[in-house]
């Protein structure tokens, strides 16, 4: 996680030659004077390509790329910690979108169903506080009934608005992650790499369909009563850029979850706890270290900012996918980001989410349908997967990260 | 050599009448699934054969070489569009468009194996009787285009290890799939709309799929007992071992993808030709998904295992729809209590076996407790207005599957028939003069020392 990422880099600077130091930023400035170049032609080809659809196309990669960031951390932490493709992240933040749908539309709950998830919910309550010791089990079994009877209730009467459907999905995506942790990734520890990626996919399938079962099989409209969906419109260089206060909303939750984030891993007690057992976990182990519940509060942590990046997303798009496939392609294409950025570090994750948001958007609008050339955009949903493939083979590290792929 | 069977002297006589016998028997079945008249038992069965083909190709990358590919809808999508496109009959070929975008292109039309055949003069080879040899034609074109892509997916294997090298393939099956729906490619595939009118005797026959399974199984068991399959299975042990020993892994393993892709396009081929259609929604990820079902619960690296696995997967798929039907909620209910209660019960048993401490765990107990609220509740009449409303179970199917594979992964993780595959020694084991492997590693030890081999037949 991020303190490797800094003594990797620590240990290496002192080898590199002066040309090695300065050939990113060199790479860095060609590529913005080739991005800059290509604006100023676009503008002499045709009048609409001006500063104002190309900041349009900025700031929407930056709220697409801060939800790409945040469902990244989900997969770098995990892989940080037990070297496994959580391949079942992607369905962890569709779990999540449609957990707040229910929650701010309050519809389809009957009372049979809310109370089996509350019973689902207030165990994996009573499993998490099970993790501070210092709680008696008195303590545990009445904050799990409280929780039980909380749950039934809302979800089978209150409606929430936007940001309580956020912390309540993240909350039910959270006790997802813990549990999948727990049923089906803890009894394969030190069981062949293979069969735990075997694992995650065959959790990945079950929820996709448990969703079609449990959610619906239609697109659904994703639209809470929000300020933050309503228009934004600014000037940029004389002309009028359209927009929705979601490109405020969503860099700004996504830079606060960071920091909470980051203060977590790198000031707690659990975040000390954390890093020692993504560096060795036997070691950690050794010392003290409770590595199955460091293991599952990564979980913990990862699935609730999928489901934070899966309310945000559907509110920036107005609509959900069906289960089936809606967390697919965010899923890989943010573990592409990860391995982009350098799977394990955690501000690898965010720049390559950033990075991915801004090659989808940006780079789509800088190759517009002009003339006979029909434009790049249906292509887009490759972008991720070709330049996973080109930094993989040619920096496997990623861009800020330490090379963990396997050794001899 | 261990793990060879010793059949002995008469042994290999034996053998080859039980082999015989048993081509026979299948015929003989396969005759009766053709005649029965009902259509879904020859389907069924086709299909299996079908995915056969496709798992056992898959087989050889996942199980044999040890490298997960998760890509293998992809080699199919290319060798199902392939062949849909080569064996298009002429009446659908010209007014397939959709819409002006979506039109198939010039060259897309002209594709055709009966056009070429007359353009080469080979007339007696475009009539309505041999279309059954213009089909081989298309089905080899199309594993070839596979085999191709293959060699390219095949490449990243030599820098990537593991779970980087799943992801790569996975993301290549997506993206065959989204480069297959975009302008570029709608003009040879006709976007996701596709197309209908490909022949469908060959892929419903069970004499053409079959024959093509029992091909595949040849080949690739040829392949596992000869010199490239030991490489192949050295890899997967310890590669850098096998370097050592002179195994080049850069040729092995892109020939392992170029084999297996060239199979799963022939699979492919076959699959469109059952549904008839070419389409997008048939190459999802799910195939992949199936096969890697059968593989891990048949055994990983054994092509009789793949075999079962595919009949316990084209089983669920064929005849699970009773678990997709609508049934009342408080049916659900009890069942999901009886699930849950039966899980507890298997947790309770492999937790008291394997001297865990405590048996009854936090996650056993919940289980249980779960379970039997939720089916007292729909037992006690309390919610009958609300549980009367009938739920359709959508997706069963792949949840019984999904959950069998992870059961499998965490108790069995070798599959049935881990590394082994079917000798007719296991129907011989009670005859006096052919010992079983136990035996002859029990006499091996006993005369250790002295003479090591005694008791063990006559060698080869």
């Amino acid at each position: 996680m991020s303190v490797r990422a800094d003594s990797g880099r620590g240990a290496s600077a002192g080898g590199r030659s002066a040309l090695r130091r300065v050939a990113p930023w060199l790479v860095g400035a060609a590529v913005l004077g080739l991005i800059a170049w290509r604006m100023v032609y676009l503008h002499s080809v045709n009048q609409n390509f001006n500063a104002a659809f190309f900041a349009g196309a900025a700031v929407r990669s930056l709220q697409l790329g801060s939800l790409y960031a945040l469902i990244a951390l989900g997969y770098t932490m995990v892989y940080g910690i037990i070297r496994l493709i959580n391949f079942a992240h992607g369905e962890v933040f569709m779990v999540g979108a449609f957990a707040a749908f229910f929650l701010f539309s309050g519809t389809p709950y009957s009372w049979p169903v809310a109370l089996l998830v509350a019973a689902v919910v207030a165990y994996g309550f009573m499993h998490f506080l099970g993790f501070f010791r210092v709680l008696g089990r008195p303590i545990v079994l009445g904050a799990a009934l409280v929780a039980f009877v909380a749950v039934a209730v809302a979800l089978a009467s209150v409606r929430f608005g936007w940001l309580g459907a956020m912390v309540g999905s993240m909350f039910v995506t959270g006790v997802l992650g813990m549990t999948i942790d727990r049923v089906a990734y803890k009894p394969l520890r030190g069981a062949p790499r293979n069969s735990m990626l075997i694992t995650a996919i065959a959790v990945s399938f079950f929820l996709q369909n448990f969703g079609i079962l449990a959610f619906t099989n239609r697109q659904t409209p994703f639209r809470p009563p929000s300020f933050f969906t309503g228009g934004l419109t600014f000037q940029v260089g004389g002309e009028t850029v359209f927009a929705t206060w979601m490109i405020v909303l969503v860099p700004a939750v996504t830079l606060l979850l960071v920091a909470v984030l980051t203060t977590l891993v790198t000031r707690t007690r659990l975040g000390r706890a954390m890093r020692a057992t993504s560096q060795d976990a036997e070691t950690a182990r050794m010392m003290g270290v409770d590595v199955d519940r460091v293991i599952a509060s990564t979980f913990l942590l990862g699935s609730m900012l999928a489901a934070a990046a899966a309310v945000m997303w559907g509110m920036s798009f107005g609509s959900i996918n069906q289960p089936a496939i809606f967390g697919i392609l965010p899923g890989i294409k943010a573990f592409a980001a990860a391995v982009i950025g350098g799977i394990g570090s955690l501000p690898g994750a965010v720049i390559g989410g950033l990075l991915l948001g801004f090659l989808e958007n940006f780079l789509t609008a800088l190759f517009p349908r002009v003339g006979d050339f029909t434009g790049i955009t249906e292509y887009k949903d490759t972008f991720a997967f070709l330049a996973m493939i080109l930094i993989l083979l040619l920096r496997p590290s990623g861009i800020v990260g330490e090379d963990l792929s396997e050794k001899v | 050599m261990p793990g060879t069977p010793d059949y002995g002297p008469r042994g290999v006589m034996l053998r080859r009448l039980l082999n015989v016998a048993a081509v026979i028997a299948l015929v003989v079945v396969l005759f009766f699934v053709q005649s029965s008249g009902s259509v879904k038992l020859g389907q069924v069965f086709a299909l299996f054969a079908i995915w056969g083909i496709a798992t056992v190709s898959l087989n050889l990358i996942n199980g044999v070489t040890g490298i997960l590919s998760l890509g293998h809808h992809g080699f199919m999508l290319i060798g199902g569009y392939v062949t849909g496109l080569l064996m298009l009959p002429e009446s659908a070929r010209e007014n397939l468009s959709f819409s002006a975008r979506n039109s198939l292109s010039d060259l897309a039309i002209g594709l055709s194996v009966e056009r070429w055949m007359n353009a080469l003069g080979l007339d007696f080879l475009a009539t309505p009787e041999t279309i059954g040899v213009r089909f081989v034609i298309a089905a080899l074109l199309g594993g070839l285009l596979a085999a191709v892509f293959g060699l390219i997916v095949g490449f990243p294997s030599l820098r990537l290890r593991g779970d980087y090298l799943a992801v790569v393939t996975f993301a290549f099956g997506e993206v065959i799939r989204l480069l297959a729906s975009t302008p570029l490619m709608a003009s040879y595939t006709n976007g996701a709309l596709g197309f209908a009118g490909v022949p469908s005797q060959f892929g419903k026959s069970v004499w053409w799929t079959f024959g093509a399974l029992a091909l595949t199984v040849f080949v690739f068991a040829r392949l596992k007992k000869g010199s490239y399959g030991r490489a192949l299975q050295s890899i997967r042990e310890d590669e850098i071992a096998a370097e050592a020993m002179g195994v080049n892994i850069a040729y092995h393993k892109v020939l392992a993808f170029i084999i297996s892709a060239f199979f799963a396009g022939v699979a492919g081929g076959l699959w469109v030709s059952w549904v008839g259609t070419a389409r997008l929604d048939l190459f999802l990820f799910t195939l992949t998904f199936y096969f890697l079902v059968a593989i891990s619960v048949g055994g990983t690296g054994s092509i009789t295992g793949a075999l079962i696995g595919t009949v316990l997967v084209v089983w669920v798929r064929q005849y699970g729809d009773p678990l997709e039907q609508a049934y009342p909620l408080s049916t659900w209910l009890i069942a999901a209590g009886a699930v849950l209660v039966v899980a507890a019960a298997l947790g309770w048993l492999y937790r008291r076996n394997r001297r865990l401490r405590p048996v009854a765990n936090p996650f056993v107990i919940g289980a249980a407790v779960v379970g039997v609220l939720a089916a007292l509740l729909a037992l006690s009449g309390l919610l009958d207005a609300q549980l009367a409303s009938r739920w359709q179970g959508f997706g069963m199917r792949a949840i019984a599957l999904s959950v069998l594979l992870v059961v499998i992964m965490i108790f069995k993780p070798a599959g049935i028939m881990g590394r082994r595959e079917f000798q007719w020694t296991w129907l011989l084991k009670d005859r006096k003069d052919v010992p079983t492997e136990e035996e002859r590693r029990q006499d091996a030890w006993l005369h250790r020392g002295g003479d090591a081999t005694a008791g063990s037949g006559a060698e080869e």
